[in-house]
């Protein structure tokens, strides 16, 4: 893809989901005026940098509609529009327009077809809330007439009497002081390419702000330039023309007299002062022959000094003055003086270094791939490490080396911290805060609450929780799933609400945390809760359960029904969460990450829904076991326990192996049979190994040929032609080169 | 291509961009910069303009287009500060 697409595709990613939580906060607490002014300028800016960039590609539709947008939001900018539920819904449709597009740009490099057709109706859409333009009522206040640039002092003779020669011709001239912004250039803005389009330009100085740093600080994508131009043109074309750097540069209507009495007076001692000042330094420090030479020069000094205090308004009183001049002379040496001159020069000096202190957020957006790759190399180093004690081994056994094996072992600990290390170092870049799936929420629930009409504030707490990527992108659909259900199902409507005695603006709560090892994330409402009386008799009436299996649950296993396929209880299909996708696929997706999910309801008082999901996917742990002559790994989270068994302790129900474990009755299977492995039959006399594990709630024994040791290995899912393969969650390499396959006992069971 | 170096001399032709400015600081930040040739250009980049003021080519030759020939010239030529 073109680098400058590949940088617009995500920075107007950002850009977007700015803007449209700007917007949501705006709506939402729009009464601090200082926080709106900030808000809408975020927003404001943001849409501008989408539409500035947008201008690189072929892509005028979208430039279109940000553009539309833009104009809408600089009159709420402006103060003369109020911001109405109505205007965010559109600019949340055109914002949603643009992302569609950004998304297709990112596929295809170029719009959909239908784009002009989609985009002319939401621009006119946000057209349609612009005022009227009225005759130019809202120009600038002229300044009494007498209004002028404090710059037009510098100006040469002949420019002079051009502008002069325009302005009494009754011609409207503007002076315009234009600061760019320093970042202005990575927005997309060329100031020297909007003062071009500047019709009847009278005068251009472009001037460096401060002096050029050196050649090798230089960074020419920080503005350092100040533009003064005096132009033509009426002041709001001028305006217009300024409006999206309006808080960069100063439009000034010149008045008509501005230039023909140039008031050199009042601008001298600015400029003059420091070069007087410093000329009388000058002379203070020449040498002096002797005490009487010194003293005329402090004579001559204190002269000029006297008459600078008299003529501009310096900050030292005449009985300083006197007391530093008479101190001066008597002792024939310049110091009193020199220390009247620091006192006035200081301000000046005072100011300048303020820029060079600017902090400088370092963020880098690195490809998603290369951290991969990088997570891949670490991950076969980390291999490769676990060859050293197989060679050490070898060096005490093959090599009869003792001192060799163990100067190995010290080698392996060193590399083994470092890699360990460094694993954890990948894995904090990996993760992300879950405030990227929470994101969404906020205008998700905005537009449903206005659908169903029921007024919901959303608390988001914990969002900075960090988890890693993969565990976080994958918790989007089953989030927000759970959060439909919660607001089409859970909360209920205004009426029903009152009457139950509730508040009129329901709750719902999203918040994450961390628990060890796991990131919880729950979602609470305050609706009317799930009813287990209801869910036995819905699952009934579904064909789920027959009446005596429905009466003997729990009201927490009724509650639970809600995870199982083809449950729903909502009595009409609603076209938010009736999508024939049901809890069933939320606990399916969550089982699939590795995490656990359960509900929590009471009825009247709301639902909370409990996901927790381990922090970190990359490494597993797991436990490695033969069977039928091959070495397995299971995950060691599935496993409860290891037991040897004597072969008299199993019982056989019908053709089902069986033992008893502590008075529970455990199913017994033989994990070589499960795998379809052709084995010789077990020796009668000998222990069976059993591996007691829980899967999905029910506790099953695994016969194995051996128990191994438990590792970490990082666990690389199966690809390409065995993708398909049941049974098998991924591969991994050990330390002596062989590939171990991990089992998926979930789908083996 | 709008940046051309040809020689001793640096040609800046047509309309050039933002993305030019650090191709052309390479070109300037030398000891002995060579004389740039605006004669083609149409537009400078801003960018380009504080590389242009800050380097000082060794000289530069006027542009063809009025606007860079009439407010940029001074700026380019003016004895530095």
């Amino acid at each position: 893809m073109n680098p400058l697409l590949a940088s617009f595709v995500p920075e107007s990613r950002d850009l977007l989901q700015t803007a449209t939580a700007g917007l949501l906060r705006l709506e939402r607490d729009a009464h601090d005026g200082a926080q709106v002014k900030e808000l809408i300028n975020e927003v404001f800016r943001a849409v501008h940098t989408i539409k500035g960039s947008s201008g690189l590609f072929d892509a005028a539709a979208l430039t279109r509609l940000v553009h539309g947008a833009e104009d809408l939001l600089g009159e709420v900018r402006a103060g003369r529009l109020g911001l109405t539920s109505d205007m965010v819904d559109r600019l949340l449709d055109a914002l949603d327009q643009v992302g569609v597009w950004v998304d297709a740009l990112e596929q295809h490099e170029c719009l959909p077809d239908d784009a002009e057709a989609a985009g002319s109706g939401l621009v006119a859409g946000l057209r349609a809330l612009l005022p009227a333009r009225d005759g130019g009522a809202g120009g600038p206040a002229a300044a009494g007439g007498g209004a002028r640039a404090d710059w037009l002092s510098w100006l040469t003779e002949a420019e002079r009497l051009a502008v002069s020669r325009r302005l009494g011709d009754g011609a409207a001239v503007v002076a315009i002081r234009y600061t760019p912004d320093e970042g202005c250039f990575y927005r997309g803005e060329d100031p020297l390419h909007l003062l071009r389009q500047l019709p009847e330009l009278l005068v251009l100085h472009i001037a460096p702000r401060t002096p050029w740093p050196p050649a090798g600080e230089f960074d020419p994508y920080r503005c350092n330039l100040v533009f003064h131009a005096l132009a033509a043109v009426p002041h709001d074309v001028a305006a217009h023309l300024f409006r999206y750097v309006a808080d960069q540069a100063e439009i000034v209507p010149l008045a008509p007299d501005a230039l023909l009495e140039p008031d050199v007076a009042d601008d001298a001692p600015a400029v003059l002062l420091p070069c007087l000042l410093a000329e009388q330094r000058r002379i203070l420090a020449l040498p002096a022959e002797d005490a009487e030479e010194m003293r005329r020069r402090i004579a001559v000094v204190a002269g000029a000094l006297g008459n600078l205090l008299h003529g501009a308004d310096l900050p030292v009183s005449q009985a300083e003055f006197d007391a530093a001049v008479s101190h001066a002379l008597d002792t024939g040496r310049a110091a009193p003086l020199l220390a009247l001159l620091d006192h006035l020069e200081r301000p000046a000096v005072a100011a300048a270094p303020e820029a060079a202190t600017r902090p400088a957020t370092r963020v880098l957006k690195v490809d998603q791939e290369r951290v991969d790759r990088l997570m891949n190399l670490i991950g076969e180093l980390v291999v490769s490490k676990n060859a050293l004690p197989f060679l050490a081994r070898r060096a005490e056994q093959v090599h009869g080396s003792r001192e060799m094996s163990r100067e190995i072992k010290d080698q392996y600990a060193v590399i083994d911290r470092l890699a360990q290390e460094m694993q954890g170092a990948i894995m904090q870049v990996r993760m992300i805060p879950v405030s990227e799936v929470f994101a969404r929420f906020p205008r998700l629930v905005r537009d449903l609450a206005r659908k169903l009409d029921k007024p919901i504030a959303l608390v988001i707490a914990g969002e900075d929780t960090a988890a890693d990527k993969t565990i976080i992108e994958s918790l989007g659909d089953p989030l927000l799933h759970i959060v439909r259900n919660a607001i089409d199902h859970g909360i209920e409507p205004g009426p029903q609400r009152a009457a139950a005695g509730k508040p009129g603006g329901a709750t719902l709560r999203l918040s994450a945390r961390q628990e060890g090892d796991q990131v919880v994330i729950e979602v609470e409402d305050d609706g009317r809760g799930i009813d287990p009386v209801r869910m036995r008799r819905s699952a009934v009436d579904k064909g789920l359960l027959d009446a005596g299996q429905a009466g003997r649950l729990s009201d927490q296993d009724a509650v639970n029904l809600i995870f199982r396929a083809g449950f729903s209880t909502a009595a009409a299909i609603s076209d938010l969460s009736g999508r024939g996708v049901g809890m069933d696929v939320v606990r399916t997706t969550i089982d699939r990450l590795g995490g656990t999910i359960g509900v929590a309801s009471v009825v009247g008082r709301g639902t909370s829904v409990r996901l927790s999901l381990p922090l970190s996917m990359a490494i597993t742990r797991v436990m490695t076991v033969e069977a039928g002559g091959t070495q397995f790994g299971i995950p060691m989270e599935l496993i409860a326990e290891t037991v040897r068994l004597d072969p008299r302790r199993v019982r056989t129900i019908k053709h089902a192996q069986t033992f008893v474990l502590r008075d529970e009755v455990v199913p017994l299977r033989r994990l070589a049979d499960l795998l379809g492995m052709a084995t010789p039959p077990p020796d009668a006399d000998a222990h069976h190994a059993v591996l007691v594990v829980r899967v999905g709630g029910a506790v099953i024994g695994l016969v194995v040929d051996r128990f191994r040791e438990g590792m970490d290995v990082i666990l690389k899912p199966m690809d390409g032609v065995l993708a398909g393969l049941r049974g098998y969650a991924g591969t991994a390499l050990l330390g002596d080169g062989s590939v171990l396959l991990v089992l998926d006992l979930k789908e083996l069971l | 291509m709008p940046l051309r170096a040809d020689g001793e001399v640096l040609h800046l032709e047509a309309e050039c961009g933002v993305e030019e400015a650090l191709a052309l600081l390479e070109q300037l930040a030398v000891p002995l910069p060579p004389t740039v040739d605006l004669r083609a250009c149409t537009h400078v980049h801003t960018a380009l303009v504080q590389v242009l003021t800050a380097c000082r080519p060794r000289a530069v030759i006027p542009p063809d287009d009025t606007f860079l020939a009439r407010w940029l010239m001074p700026l380019l030529q003016a004895p530095p500060a």
